[in-house]
């Protein structure tokens, strides 16, 4: 397949013009910013797009599309871009003109559509090649180095097995290698085992901190402050203080009540005094009570109350589980398959019809089928028969939970209505609120319930006052004599002393308690999250690691095969065109594993690339890029565009050169872009195809349409 | 076969005769037995070897 010409109806600066080309050499000249290079662009970028479209699109147009021409085999394929919307037109016709395949559609450069696909796999069954970079890597050959140095030579080799026109595969191994080798000292590929990396430092540090749900926390509080001690000794000294406390309360209670007349007795006032809550007025404790977000004036039967809606709310939860065990029940109810045994009826039905109607067999035919419906039947009843059962068991056991959840909502609703009797609020949710706050100042409440009837409101006192016991009446009537006045006022006094010495030490205990809480969960989120964060990174790490490995394996082993399946070809076909450049002088080329080559000489021995002149290896590597190229494209053969390859080479070398370029031309075609203009008189000499460029597209066009010598007849 | 390395691209850079077609054809092979776990550690590692032909062709553009 060689290209045949390149028609720019609009690219770059190129207007309405056709290059035409030939088997065999083909040589393109002409000065600098002529539009050579722009001519060698258009090749990929009218196969595949391009995203540089400002470099090709003609200024102050909006337009810019070119056409190729390809034949060979009896086929000629056209392809046709318009560059700025990427619409492609691509049609294989044979030599009758008749088309084979076509496409027409988008396919811009990295578009993912399925009419890309269908483009690029066309594009693939005809040319060989879908992809625009492992086209630039196999079919252009640009400005080469003045010398090749060192590894230059093995590392372009490298570069144009690896699949594109600038990666060198070994450069992605060394960098996956430097990625692995800076992550852990476990490395498999050698390099320092010894000094840690950070995924050595994060499994250290985890092992520091210990497992995070068994860090002990309170060891580390005892460390730093000695807060728990206190609080263990001012808990034990407030357990003994109430006992003796509550002693105290008993003893002036008792001796009150043989005192006081029955006027004047009310054994609550004898608490109220060394109340915990201190002194304090009435309507101190209401403040205190609506601070706390209590009701201003508790109902006495407030504790009762919340008690049943506690008991209420048990009940309703308790009924949840058996819900839920119901409705699994229900659910596992198996179901009776009747359209299977319709289905299977029917089927059975006709197979018996038919072998009553052909005679094959009727009456066994017809025994089987009434036995398997009647054995399907009978199943299928046996299942419908449980399933009924089934169903009746969970109804009545829905209805007695239902009526168990009436009941339970009769009560709910019943204590809600008692609830906003006494002004409290009467949703559960409220309730459950108003029960925390009960538990959480409870001693506020008794001083509030513990005070004279009198001082509680005129609705309150319904609820406080009860008809005291007859025993206790008849004992006010007997007042002990052996305790006088001033000694009960003293023992109260006391009492009173102890309750506020009770009072400071609780004050006190609250605030280590809120000071060790505060501390023990900053500690636990600093602790805890560092370890989270440790751990997390960890496994990051070791994820990462196991990427790495897995790509590196893959990688090394993608490079050993391709050297087993491709290199023994590539020495092969790289030393048949090296034997024929150098006239025999070296037949036989070898590329190791790192693609750095060599070459036999005196059929003896095998000696560096690095060792031979600049012309030799300049041959060396063009026989390798054309060996490259023909096992690329299997024997499609696309032209190889040289663009100004030899720029560097003085007159000797570049005569040597243009041989290798002639010669190499011979099995296929080659497009060689210069500047030379000296190459005019050997393209005259060798009969090469001349494409002058000066600039003037006019004389393009002449040259193009004057036939296929025009170029030559031009520059002679 | 779904997500990476049942996509086009992956197919089509099969096809290549280079290290990265022969890498990509190795790639597929493995993935033939193997089970989500490992399937999942042959698309990330593949992912991350194709991302490096890319990003060091930047590098080197």
């Amino acid at each position: 397949m060689i290209l045949r010409s390149i028609e720019m109806e609009s690219f770059g600066k190129f207007h309405g013009q056709t290059i035409e080309f030939r088997r065999g050499m083909n040589l393109v000249i002409g000065p600098n910013e002529t539009g050579k290079s722009t001519i060698a662009e258009a090749v990929p970028a009218v196969l595949f797009g391009t995203d540089r479209l400002e470099r090709y699109k003609p200024w102050g147009r909006n337009a810019c599309s070119a056409s190729l021409f390809f034949e060979g085999g009896g086929r000629t394929i056209q392809v046709k871009r318009n560059l700025v919307t990427d619409e492609v037109e691509l049609v294989e016709r044979d030599d009758l003109y008749q088309p084979l395949s076509q496409f027409s559609g988008k396919a811009p450069l990295r578009g993912r559509s399925s009419s890309c696909r269908e483009y690029r796999e066309l594009l693939e069954s005809l040319l060989g090649v879908a992809d625009e970079k492992l086209f630039r890597a196999t079919y252009f050959f640009g400005h080469q180095p003045q010398e090749w140095t060192g590894d230059e030579l093995a590392q372009k080799l490298r570069t144009l097995v690896s699949g594109t026109a600038e990666v060198d595969y070994a450069d992605i191994l060394d960098s996956l290698l430097d990625e692995h080798f800076s992550l852990t000292r476990s490395n498999p590929w050698g390099r320092d085992k010894q000094r840690d990396r950070e995924y050595e430092d994060v499994c250290r540090e985890l092992e520091n901190h210990g497992p995070a749900d068994t860090v002990p926390v309170f060891v580390e509080i005892d460390d730093s402050i000695e807060n728990k001690g206190q609080i263990e000794a001012l808990s034990a000294e407030l357990v003994n203080d109430r006992l003796e406390y509550e002693k105290g309360l008993r003893y002036v209670e008792h001796v009150r009540s043989r005192q006081t007349t029955i006027s004047e007795i009310n054994p609550r006032t004898v608490v109220e005094a060394p109340s915990a809550a201190g002194p304090a007025g009435p309507d101190d404790i209401c403040k205190q009570l609506a601070a706390a977000g209590l009701p201003e004036d508790p109902p006495s039967n407030l504790v009762e109350l919340l008690a049943a809606a506690a008991e209420i709310r048990q009940e309703m939860s308790s009924l949840q589980q058996p819900y839920a065990a119901l409705g699994n029940r229900e659910k596992k109810i198996p179901g009776v398959p009747w359209t299977a045994l319709l289905s299977v009826s029917v089927l059975l039905a006709l197979v018996t019809g038919a072998a009553w109607w052909r005679q094959l067999y009727p009456l066994p035919v017809s025994v089987f089928s009434g036995t398997v419906v009647a054995l399907l039947s009978g199943w299928c009843g046996w299942r419908f028969k449980l399933n009924r059962k089934a169903r009746a068991e969970c109804k009545t056991e829905r209805g007695r939970l239902d009526q168990k959840k009436s009941a339970i909502q009769q009560r709910q609703a019943e204590l809600s209505e008692r609830c906003e009797a006494l002004g409290l609020p009467s949703s559960p949710i409220d309730l459950v609120r108003l029960q925390k706050l009960v538990s959480s100042n409870r001693e506020l409440l008794e001083s509030y319930w513990a005070r004279p009837v009198a001082e509680h409101s005129v609705d309150d006192v319904a609820v406080h006052v009860e008809p005291r016991p007859p025993e206790q009446i008849e004992a006010a009537g007997s007042v002990e004599e052996d305790a006088p006045d001033e000694e009960l006022q003293e023992m109260e006094a006391r009492l009173a002393e102890f309750a506020a010495e009770i009072n400071r030490k609780e004050g006190r205990l609250q605030k280590l308690s809120r000071q060790l809480e505060n501390l023990a969960s900053s500690r636990a989120a600093g602790t805890g999250g560092n370890h989270t964060a440790l751990q997390k990174r960890k496994h990051e790490l070791e994820s990462r690691i196991t990427v790495l490995r897995k790509a590196i394996n893959l990688l090394a082993g993608a490079v050993d095969e391709f050297s087993r399946s491709h290199l023994v070809r590539l020495n092969h076909e790289a030393g048949k065109l090296f034997a024929k450049i150098t006239a025999g002088r070296y037949a036989e080329i070898r590329l190791d594993e790192n693609m750095v080559p060599s070459v036999l000489v005196d059929r003896r021995r095998w000696m560096p690339a690095e060792s031979f002149s600049k012309g030799t290896v300049d041959a060396l590597y063009l026989a390798l890029r054309i060996a490259l190229t023909k096992i690329r494209d299997d024997g499609r053969t696309l032209p190889l565009m040289l663009d100004d390859p030899f720029v560097h080479l003085d007159q000797r070398r570049l005569a040597t050169a243009l041989n290798m370029v002639d010669l190499a031309s011979a099995d296929g075609q080659l497009v060689l872009f210069s500047h030379n203009l000296e190459l005019g008189k050997r393209a005259a000499r060798e009969r090469w195809h001349v494409v002058p460029l000066d600039g003037s597209a006019d004389d393009t066009r002449t040259s193009v349409e004057g036939g296929e010598h025009a170029g030559q007849l031009h520059l002679l | 076969m779904t997500g990476l390395l049942g996509s086009d691209q992956i197919k089509a850079l099969a096809s290549e005769e280079s290290v990265r077609g022969v890498l990509v054809c190795m790639v597929l092979e493995q993935a033939e037995g193997a089970d989500s776990d490992e399937m999942k550690l042959l698309e990330q590692a593949l992912q991350l070897l194709l991302s490096r032909f890319q990003a060091m062709q930047g590098d080197a553009s």
